[in-house]
């Protein structure tokens, strides 16, 4: 996949505001492999949403979504499950962990999903990102900070061609920041794909080639 | 597949699914017991006579000291009485007996030296009344030898009563069925002989039978002038238990013999009572099935969000299902293989009893019950494995 286009998009909740000054809603957007992005948004702009649209996890908006020219809405089960599989990685704000499982074992379902990365390089994430000693733990007993690495290893055991990260970074301390931002920029470069960094202040330091307030 | 199970396996219930393991598995065996009792037990009405089945009534006028000297109806069955009886709801089918209307005699012996030589006649019925395999059932102009099925009554009065005086040999029906006889015919000017061949013995036809076909042949051949109506009536009733069908035959003056209509009716009985033991087992297995699907919906419904987060990872939907589809069909075979079990530990038990009452008893087939088993096994994880997979793809498409 080389694009992703918003078409005149709006979610729906929003269709009888009148005053919308956005970068992205209701006008013409496309996202290209190889490029980074950061869209900025204030609380309740629908950040969260746009994410939820372009993985297919909600359709309650209006206009269309693109995937190199071909309309969202035609896709079906067979195709979604194949986007989200080998296109279209997320990195959800909420996370999206199992509590019950360790950290290994919640980048460990979605490897064995792939079959994309060896479990020596999983393990060199782990420990760029200092939580190596935290590998075997239940992920209900680790911090939220501690949590949303374990997410972003998991979203990059992938094979993608958009990364889309929601809040990555909301709970880490500029060295962690930086720490996520490289392993995610180095792979996100390996695999020549774009990426959509979402962010409602704090936001990772890596050379965006376009800003979008939302 | 390790993992997503290890998830999913969260808020299984094990009283709600052991509920429904015990519940389907004693549905199942009471289905699978009520089906195999019947095979079994209805050999003993129907293993007796394999020429006739119990739901065919044989039907004649009653003789009266009047008729006996000519100064009533002749005790024939008119085309009209055969036609009325026809179109009485009960019967399905009519078939008339067409007797031979010349001389016949018969001897019989092993090797060629005569043993036993008798004066008689033949009779038919329609083909379609004659439960043998047409093959075998059949004569067509210079066939050496003409099927016979004989009463089994002529065997029991020659081994116990003729032979038994005269110090003969006792003939069972294998031998009898090895046994050479001799026909003679004799009409319109001709004498001539054939072999005749025992297919078997019937206990439910007092008349020696032989195929239509020679009936009709041999009728031509040496009593080509003779007409006469039929004296006795072939009737095939849907439910030998109808008391329209005594009514009718009582009001009509016929008769027909009471044991035979008791095979039939026992049979019918039998196979209501079976029928309704099949069904309190089905109920069962059906209320199982809505324990095991009500288990299934709470189970989902708790485990809801951990499912939708697979789906958003890069799950399918068939991927997600197929835990949940695999426990039950788990458990739906391990129910079989005990319900099959417990069936025949329960027929070796019954078995063991009816043995004791009928000898000779060699039980019905059990194939079919393995049949309905497995039926039921497909049929029960079939309508699981759709509803668990409707269940996802309601948490797909975020309406759940």
């Amino acid at each position: 996949m080389n694009s992703i286009t918003l078409d005149n998009t709006l979610p729906n909740v929003f269709l009888r505001h009148t005053d919308i000054h956005s970068d992205i809603w209701l006008r013409q957007v496309t996202f290209e492999k190889g490029k980074t992005y950061l869209v900025e948004a204030s609380s309740g702009t629908g950040k969260s949403s746009l994410c939820s649209f372009i993985i297919g996890y909600r359709k309650d908006y209006d206009g269309d979504i693109i995937f190199d020219g071909r309309n969202s809405r035609e896709l079906d089960v067979n195709d979604w499950t194949a986007l989200r599989q080998s296109h279209i990685s997320m990195l959800f704000q909420e996370l999206r962990l199992f509590p019950e499982l360790t950290a290994m074992e919640n980048v460990e379902i979605k490897n064995s999903l792939t079959h994309f990365k060896q479990p020596a390089e999983v393990k060199q994430w782990f420990e760029a990102l200092g939580i190596a000693d935290k590998m075997q733990s239940p992920v209900r007993q680790m911090s939220f900070g501690q949590q949303q690495r374990v997410a972003m290893i998991r979203a990059l055991v992938q094979p993608f061609d958009f990364l889309l990260a929601d809040e990555p970074v909301s709970h880490l301390d500029d060295e962690n920041s930086a720490a996520m931002a490289d392993i995610m920029m180095t792979e996100a470069r390996r695999q020549g794909a774009g990426i959509v960094v979402t962010s409602i202040g704090k936001h990772m330091h890596v050379p965006y080639d376009k800003t979008l307030h939302l | 597949m390790r993992l997503v199970w290890k998830l999913l396996r969260r808020h299984i219930s094990l009283p709600q699914l052991a509920g429904f393991f015990f519940a389907n598995l004693l549905g199942m065996l009471i289905v699978l017991l009520s089906l195999q009792f019947y095979q079994d037990i209805k050999q003993v009405f129907l293993a007796e006579d394999g020429f006739i089945r119990p739901d065919y009534l044989i039907l004649n006028k009653r003789v009266t000291a009047l008729s006996s000297i000519g100064l009533a109806s002749d005790g024939t069955f008119s085309q009209k009485e055969i036609d009325e009886l026809s179109s009485q709801p009960f019967a399905k089918r009519v078939g008339a007996f067409t007797a031979s209307q010349y001389k016949v005699s018969c001897s019989m012996g092993i090797g060629g030296v005569a043993q036993f030589g008798t004066e008689m006649f033949f009779e038919s019925v329609p083909d379609a009344f004659v439960d043998v395999d047409l093959g075998k059932w059949h004569f067509s102009e210079g066939d050496e030898a003409v099927p016979i099925i004989l009463p089994k009554t002529y065997l029991a009065i020659y081994n116990f009563g003729f032979a038994k005086s005269q110090n003969l040999p006792k003939i069972s029906e294998g031998i009898a069925q090895m046994m050479e006889l001799t026909i003679t015919m004799r009409g319109n000017g001709r004498s001539e002989y054939i072999k005749g061949r025992v297919t078997g013995f019937s206990s439910r036809l007092n008349t020696i039978l032989v195929p239509e076909s020679f009936i009709r042949w041999s009728n031509a051949r040496y009593a080509p002038d003779a007409v006469t109506a039929p004296n006795r009536i072939i009737l095939e009733v849907s439910n030998p238990a109808d008391d329209a069908i005594l009514d009718y035959i009582n009001r009509h003056g016929y008769e027909q013999e009471e044991d035979k209509l008791d095979a039939g009716r026992m049979t019918f009985f039998l196979r209501i009572t079976a029928g309704i033991v099949m069904a309190v087992g089905l109920l069962i297995s059906l209320l199982s099935f809505y324990i095991l699907m009500l288990s299934i919906y709470l189970l989902v419904e708790k485990n809801t969000e951990k499912m939708r987060t697979l789906l958003l990872i890069g799950y399918s939907p068939k991927r997600v299902a197929l835990p949940y589809q695999l426990l039950t069909i788990g458990m739906n075979a391990a129910v079989l293989v005990l319900a099959v079990g417990a069936l025949l530990a329960c027929r070796s038990l019954y078995m063991r009893q009816l043995w004791t009452v009928f000898p000779k008893m060699d039980g019905g087939s059990i194939l079919p019950a393995l049949l309905l088993g497995l039926a039921l096994f497909v049929a029960v994880s079939l309508a699981n494995a759709v509803v668990i997979r409707g269940r996802i793809n309601k948490i797909w498409n975020n309406k759940n």
